[in-house]
């Protein structure tokens, strides 16, 4: 984590004196981040991986009054997930995205017996359900910390809140996640 | 069968759900990279003003003056069809920042304090001046990243204490040439710029209720500033040191200060 952050941070620097490869690594390094920010507030793949790539050109021109010495991962994702919104404003608003997750790919569900890996399919149909009728803020609120892993320090800075907001926050996503469920049936009926 | 997730459950399926999210699985970095040299050969100068500093938004419309004299060739290429060269071109923008007015009786200004001009000049690479008509200036902040030096006078007979900052006058010095670099400033709607002659060159004086100041350094990084009195306030540049003197006087007077400088 603190390799991270000082690997960032000299990358971060050496792009701000004007070397640009120094910059393509930290695209390589949080592109996937990036994407899937866009992704949870776009819900086309298509979209979201432009609104990365506006958003990494914007960063990049935004460097000179980057903080030195504060964390680019949040910082840069505020900025993508800014973009992600305008493109869906431009896009004319839905109240659901098409948010849908590859399920074919395995991820320690090798274990589970074959009846337990269709319960967690199923789970996950369910909650994806749920999670599209969600409110944008909502949705990032809880990509941030569920998909993408922040610590509350770097969700604060990503959603540009207090850092004592970040847990109401979050646990007033998880609250209407779990109304917008309540209304869902799993399984058969 | 109506099934409710328990907390653990959820939190899992989450999880589950942010491993199977989509990502590119190409590099992204050859297009953005081409977005980025895309971006610079086009309309540079408007794209440079981040949207962040705008905000909060008066609902006006605000005059973004530029003062381009004089810039290094590769600069010159870029700048040449928005700002025309070697003089003054006026932008109309759609938003201007709302002027921080925060009446506080001893300003913070950013540095470190220094104890003398002499000082100041050993932190700073070079030599730290100031107008003699102001006599000896109240404090001196000293920045090193990137050098900026800001000698700061507290009342001066004669010179409106301003309501911003709580001092009279302020000048401030940093390396830059006024001819390396583009030098621009969002002001309200009242604000003017002109060019007034000065120690046989020129200096730029704006004067309205300018709040804002954006330059280009030697390495065409763009750098904003916000004016500390939020005054009129005259621009010039000598010996590769680039000076600013913000203080509520009239035209004549500021070049009548600005001329003392030694």
């Amino acid at each position: 984590m603190e390799g991270r952050l000082a690997e960032d941070a000299l990358l971060v620097e050496r792009a701000q004196h004007g070397d640009t490869e120094a910059y393509g690594e930290l695209v390589r390094r949080y592109q996937a981040l990036a994407t899937r920010t866009a992704y949870v507030i776009t819900g086309t793949s298509g979209d979201a991986e432009d609104a990365a790539q506006d958003g990494f050109t914007k960063a990049y021109f935004a460097l000179a009054r980057f903080r030195s010495g504060a964390p680019f991962r949040p910082w840069l994702l505020r900025i993508v997930a800014n973009e992600a919104k305008n493109r869906r404003k431009a896009a004319g608003r839905r109240p659901t995205v098409d948010l849908s997750v590859a399920e074919d790919r395995p991820s320690g569900d090798t274990a589970l017996s074959p009846e337990a890996a269709a319960l967690a399919s199923e789970r996950r149909t369910f909650v994806l359900g749920a999670l599209r009728r969600l409110r944008e803020e909502d949705r990032l609120v809880i990509a941030y910390r569920y998909f993408m892993e922040l610590s509350e320090a770097e969700m604060a800075e990503a959603l540009g809140v207090a850092r004592g907001t970040v847990k109401s926050r979050l646990s007033r996503a998880l609250v209407r996640l779990r109304e917008i469920a309540a209304g869902e049936v799993i399984g058969d009926a | 069968m109506r099934e409710r997730l328990d907390d653990r459950e959820l939190e899992r399926t989450l999880s589950e759900i942010g491993e199977r999210l989509p990502y590119p699985s190409r590099d992204m970095w050859p297009e953005v990279r081409e977005r980025i040299a895309k971006q610079r050969a086009r309309r540079w100068w408007p794209l440079v003003i981040p949207r962040g500093m705008l905000a909060p938004i008066a609902a006006t419309v605000a005059v973004l003056l530029v003062v381009a004299v004089a810039l290094t060739p590769d600069l010159v290429a870029r700048a040449a069809e928005i700002l025309g060269l070697r003089g003054v071109q006026i932008f109309r923008v759609n938003e201007t920042p709302t002027p921080a007015r925060s009446p506080v009786a001893t300003p913070t200004f950013a540095g470190q304090p220094a104890l003398s001009l002499a000082d100041a000049s050993k932190t700073a690479g070079f030599q730290v001046e100031a107008p003699a008509e102001l006599g000896e200036p109240d404090a001196i902040y000293v920045e090193t990243a990137p050098v900026r030096v800001t000698l700061v006078y507290r009342t001066r007979t004669g010179i409106p204490v301003s309501p911003v900052a709580g001092v009279s006058a302020i000048v401030v010095e940093f390396r830059g040439r006024l001819d390396q670099a583009v030098i621009g400033k969002t002001t309200g709607p009242e604000a003017r710029l002109e060019s007034v002659p000065l120690n046989g060159g020129v200096a730029y004086w704006l004067s309205g209720q300018p709040h804002q100041f954006f330059y280009f350094d030697p390495n065409g990084n763009f750098q904003p500033e916000t004016l500390r009195l939020a005054g009129n306030t005259l621009l010039w540049e000598r010996g590769g040191i680039t000076y600013r003197l913000e203080a509520q006087v009239s035209k004549e007077e500021a070049v009548r200060i600005a001329s003392t400088l030694r």
